[in-house]
């Protein structure tokens, strides 16, 4: 790898090696995202978090079928295993 | 189209599509995942499976920046292209 642009990457899987005990972003397949401390993770990105906050994302319509404006429902689990095949990004969140 | 080898120049266009993905780690790309959103960004490393590390990631759906990312995975399952978005 003749790239030096991040700092010891040389597969995708280590971006989410450095973020293990960081807050993670996850985003699911189904609308949803969730954000937690991330514990453990494997090849198949099935994903161990703690404090985590999941986030369901709405988008209703009217009768006539005109769509509503976004809407999104919470709520907070201390500990979910997240099965790696519905998962479609993985950021560290910036803060 | 000139003649009939189907041998590649020595540049980058022509080859294999290994040697392409290889080509383009470090440049601008797009990355379109198979929900129809793109994800713009600096290609930092791929592998086998088209999992994708991504830096200075935008995401672009319907038209729009809907959201920024630093640093960014992308489960290969997801992903229906990868383009150049800076020449090779």
């Amino acid at each position: 790898m003749d790239d030096a642009t991040n700092t010891g990457i040389s597969e995708p899987l280590d971006l989410v090696k450095l973020s293990l005990g960081e807050r993670v972003f996850i985003k699911l397949r189904g609308d949803r995202t969730v954000t937690g401390v991330l514990h453990a993770y494997d090849a198949h990105m099935n994903v161990v978090l703690s404090q985590v906050e999941e986030t369901i994302h709405f988008v209703d319509v009217t009768e006539e079928g005109n769509p509503l404006p976004p809407r999104a429902e919470r709520r907070n689990v201390e500990m979910l295993f997240v099965r790696g095949d519905g998962v479609i990004l993985i950021s560290p969140t910036q803060q | 189209m000139s003649s009939a080898s189907p041998e590649p120049d020595a540049g980058a266009a022509a080859g294999s599509p290994s040697e392409f993905l290889k080509n383009i780690v470090g440049k601008r790309v797009k990355v379109r995942i198979g929900s129809g959103v793109d994800y713009h960004g600096l290609l930092t490393c791929l592998d086998g499976y088209m999992n994708v590390a991504l830096e200075e990631t935008e995401e672009w759906a319907g038209g729009r920046k809907t959201a920024e990312y630093g640093d960014c995975f992308l489960r290969g399952n997801n992903v229906l292209y990868i383009s150049a978005l800076e020449d090779l």
